[in-house]
């Protein structure tokens, strides 16, 4: 099974994910990458720490999938 | 007497929680236990099983999980040495959740009929572990806020404390180091989050000088930082004797 590597951005910081995870298809990626985005988003925007969180998800050090969550409050 | 390092915990765990007398210790000594040994991550009891003992974990870690039907997994509780994880088999006779091993574990069985005898001539012992059942139940209601409320970091935070509380109570807690044997994805399990939230969290931690993660434990960097992060109240974990 090929492996995955979940690098994490929060305004442009980066949180390398050196271990990366197995995974049986394309779609549990996905799946896994937008959930850990939103999960990282609520704690994040709701600390109020960034405004934009980026999953970039890396395949033999290529990205295959990129989500990206951001913030826009209007008042 | 065999039994005796095997209920040794949970004797000094009962005289800290509950009022229990000589008498009350000699019933607990004289308990039938057979002591299996297992590895990690195995099962002890299964979610839907008729266990026909209670088992008192001697030495290791064990945790309390539930998964559903899309397969992912729920840790509801972590257990140390002194406990009866699956005591409410006692009278909950089929299992509705999974009592797994975290590291090698020593476990010792204690059939139904033989604490039933024990509670039946010392009633004491009936109510002490009724509290431990109804102490159960308070950690679950602190997990619950947990897992639903507080911020992820905090939320660690509080799991480590916590579990740091809880060993000393069986003298297993000393100086900057917590025993906790949970990997990163036991974390995430643990507090409802994905493998890398964990991850993220536990870098956080260790970057914000509260915590660092090894395996098999963790070290406490800055006592303030962890109270003020934690805000841990240890009241539900009911340490003195009501009487």
């Amino acid at each position: 099974m090929p492996r995955y590597h979940f690098h994490i951005q929060e305004n442009g910081c980066l949180i390398k994910d050196e271990e990366g995870q197995e995974f049986l298809d394309r779609e549990a990626v996905r799946k896994e990458a937008v959930e850990t985005g939103a999960s990282i988003a609520r704690d994040a925007f709701m600390s109020g720490s960034a405004s934009l969180v980026i999953v970039d998800v890396q395949r033999e050090d290529r990205t295959c999938l990129k989500v990206s969550i951001s913030l826009s409050v209007e008042e | 007497m065999i039994s005796d390092p095997t209920s040794h915990a949970l004797i000094r765990r009962l005289q800290t929680t509950s009022a229990i007398d000589e008498k009350d210790i000699s019933a607990i000594r004289s308990l039938p236990i057979e002591v299996k040994t297992y590895g990690p991550g195995q099962h002890v009891v299964r979610d839907g099983e008729r266990p026909t003992a209670c088992c008192l974990l001697a030495e290791g870690f064990c945790i309390r999980s539930k998964t559903t039907w899309e397969g992912r997994r729920q840790i509801l509780s972590i257990h140390i040495p002194g406990e009866i994880p699956d005591l409410q088999s006692l009278y909950l006779h089929v299992m509705d959740h999974d009592l797994v091993t975290l590291t090698e574990s020593k476990l010792g069985f204690i059939p139904h009929a033989a604490l039933k005898d024990m509670v039946r001539q010392q009633p004491n012992l009936a109510g002490v572990l009724w509290r431990d059942t109804l102490i159960d139940a308070a950690m679950f209601r602190e997990w619950i806020v947990n897992v639903g409320q507080r911020p992820a970091a905090s939320r660690l935070a509080h799991i480590v404390v916590e579990l740091r509380e809880r060993l000393k109570v069986v003298g297993r807690g000393a100086g900057a180091h917590v025993d906790m044997p949970l990997t990163q994805e036991q974390i995430g399990e643990a507090m409802g989050i994905t493998p890398i939230h964990a991850n993220r969290i536990i870098k956080q931690l260790r970057e914000d000088g509260v915590l660092e993660f090894h395996r098999g434990h963790v070290t406490v960097l800055d006592e303030r930082k962890l109270e003020e992060l934690a805000h841990f109240d240890d009241r539900y974990l009911h340490l003195t004797p009501s009487r």
